[in-house]
């Protein structure tokens, strides 16, 4: 029996303040470290950044590979190998349907239209995946695979190769608005955190066994992650039209791996149960500045690749070693 | 002891070919399974729980105005009014990843609900209360449930579906691994629930102690079936012991 237990009858205390933004959150720590060293080499590289005016403009560099990370954060934390692989081609597959289908063939452009388009097509394409590894039980990652082939290969028949212009007000996400979709997918996950399925999913990320003799719908709750993953996916569609300000095939399966290796350096456990919107924005945050500090000393991209599986394994290592240090749970 | 009773058994057959079980659990009673351990006690507790269909049989819970209502799963069971602490809480009951206050509102968050989001005031408020009175030790709401010792875990589970309020709780072996003083309180706790809210237990242990402690009757099973039914005087070590082992009439 553990001894230090204190008095029954002490209300349950909070930490505050630094304490309460990192309790439970051994895992983000790493990440956090080196956001504030890469914060602080970038910002003395490029000076620019510091002023507020440019702000904009950065968010908007970062916002597709967040939004990214953001998109695959719920499935990875509903546990049972759940994962979606087919966050990446799915934001430019939404690319290629708003900017060249429906902007540049149909000439419909109004915001009022595109937005929901793309939310619509996220969260629809979120729900067959989670149709086919929950309910159908197919394996996660082999499911959203099988999704990302299709994705790539639609996308590049309906345009084989880059063209079209995003409307102005798209544009515009990726220089000074492009603080709202981020801001849109907080409220929602906030929103979400309020509700009884986020503490099912995280029930369902954190024990499969003690889910069922708790009578939590394991089947709805998998399928709600996924959904949500893709209606997250959609905004991250968004905001990449918002950057390339173009439609563009070949980009969107690339933030794959990009996403997912941010969503374990911030500290969301790829076996599901632990992390959240905060984590792996954080990661993706990470992910961001590294790319932008090895591309101002000119390294190579496909060295950069190497860096994604490098931080990949890292992090999980790191992950599994905290977790077994501390005691903590499996 | 009122003449409708709050959970019937009708021919239930726990394997093939074995005879259909018929009991009667009232409300207010206590009833113990006993047995040498794959001899069916276990699956007739999950059977009860909704958690596995019987080959044969059914088994009808009382419902305030619809009469007796078979039950068809363990979330139709429990929304009927039936609790199940599961053993082996490690495996089956606490998430461990999850703090003290989520493990214990997994199965009543509806409850927290204002204006349609989930408060997490009203969550630690209702702790509070179970807490109380299953004078539960936890340094806060907040920290992880492997931060408790195992009575304390097992307290907070007990709590997760006593926050339900059922009208029956289904226990299996509800002591194992948890000290000497958490077992007293969880007796008196038992016994409180069956004589003043008149919740029918039916409570598996693999101690007899425990049994002839808690329980007003006593099935032994042998071979996925009961051999024997004590109560009062008839129910010591001896009798029960010879039953489990297939040594009486």
């Amino acid at each position: 029996m553990t001894a230090a237990a204190p008095i029954a009858g002490n209300a349950p205390a909070r930490s505050r303040g630094i304490g309460a933004l990192l309790a439970g959150r051994r895992e983000s720590a790493p990440a956090l470290v080196i956001l504030a060293v890469l914060l602080i080499v970038d910002l003395w590289l490029n000076r620019a950044w510091m002023l507020p005016g440019s702000w904009g403009t950065v968010i908007g560099l970062a916002g597709p590979t967040m939004a990214a990370a953001i998109a695959s954060m719920p499935a990875i934390m509903a546990g049972r190998g759940g994962i979606d692989v087919s966050i990446g081609p799915l934001m430019g597959f939404i690319n290629i349907i708003l900017v060249k289908v429906l902007a540049g063939d149909m000439g419909i452009d109004q915001p009022w239209v595109l937005v929901p388009v793309a939310l619509a097509i996220g969260a629809l394409v979120g729900l067959f995946n989670g149709l086919l590894s929950a309910v159908l039980r197919i394996q996660p990652i082999v499911a959203t695979l099988g999704t990302y082939l299709v994705l790539s290969g639609v996308t590049l028949t309906l345009l084989p190769a880059p063209e079209g212009a995003a409307p102005a007000w798209l544009k515009a996400l990726a220089g000074p608005y492009s603080i709202v979709p981020l801001a849109g997918m907080a409220t929602v996950w906030l929103l979400a955190k309020r509700l009884t399925v986020y503490d099912w999913l995280m029930a369902c990320g954190s024990d499969d066994r003690a889910c069922f003799t708790a009578g939590i719908p394991v089947t709805g709750v998998r399928v709600f992650a996924y959904t949500l993953g893709g209606l997250f996916a959609g905004a991250g569609g968004l905001l990449l039209s918002a950057l390339l300000g173009s439609a563009d095939p070949n980009v969107g399966p690339t933030f794959t791996l990009v996403a997912i290796s941010g969503v374990a350096l911030g500290g969301v456990s790829l076996a599901g149960g632990r992390g959240g919107f905060a984590a792996a924005a954080l990661g993706a945050a990470v992910i961001f500045l590294l790319q932008s500090t090895l591309t101002y000393f000119n390294v190579s991209s496909f060295l950069l690749h190497t860096l994604y599986g490098v931080i990949l394994v890292a992090s999980v290592s790191l992950n599994a070693l905290t977790g077994r240090v501390a005691g903590g749970p499996r | 002891m009122p003449s409708e009773p709050a959970l019937r058994v009708e021919g239930v057959s726990l394997a093939h070919n074995t005879p259909g079980l018929d009991e009667r659990v009232h409300a207010g009673e206590i009833v113990g399974l006993a047995g040498l351990d794959g001899h069916g006690q276990d699956a007739f507790l999950e059977t009860l729980a909704g958690l596995r269909a019987p080959v044969a049989g059914r088994i009808l819970v009382r419902s305030g105005s619809a009469g007796y209502v078979e039950i068809d799963d363990f979330r139709h069971a429990t929304r009927l009014g039936i609790a199940y602490l599961a053993r082996d809480r490690r495996a089956n009951g606490i998430f461990p990843s999850l703090s003290i206050l989520d493990n214990f509102s997994m199965v009543t968050l509806g409850r927290d609900r204002r204006f349609g989001l989930i408060s997490p005031r009203a969550r630690r408020e209702r702790f509070e209360r179970y807490r109380e009175r299953l004078s539960i030790v936890a340094p806060g709401g907040n920290k992880p449930i492997t931060a408790l010792s195992g009575g304390n875990q097992q307290k907070v589970l007990l709590a997760r579906w006593l926050a339900r309020e059922p009208r029956i709780l289904l226990l299996n072996d509800p002591t194992r691994g948890v000290d000497q003083r958490t077992r007293e309180t969880l007796y008196q706790a038992f016994r409180d629930l069956a004589r003043q809210e008149g919740m029918a237990l039916v409570v598996l242990s693999s101690e007899l102690e425990e049994i002839f402690r808690l329980c007003d009757r006593l099935l032994v099973f042998r071979e996925q079936g009961v051999v024997a039914s004590f109560s009062g005087a008839d129910m010591n070590s001896s009798t029960v012991i010879a039953a489990m082992f297939g040594r009486v009439a």
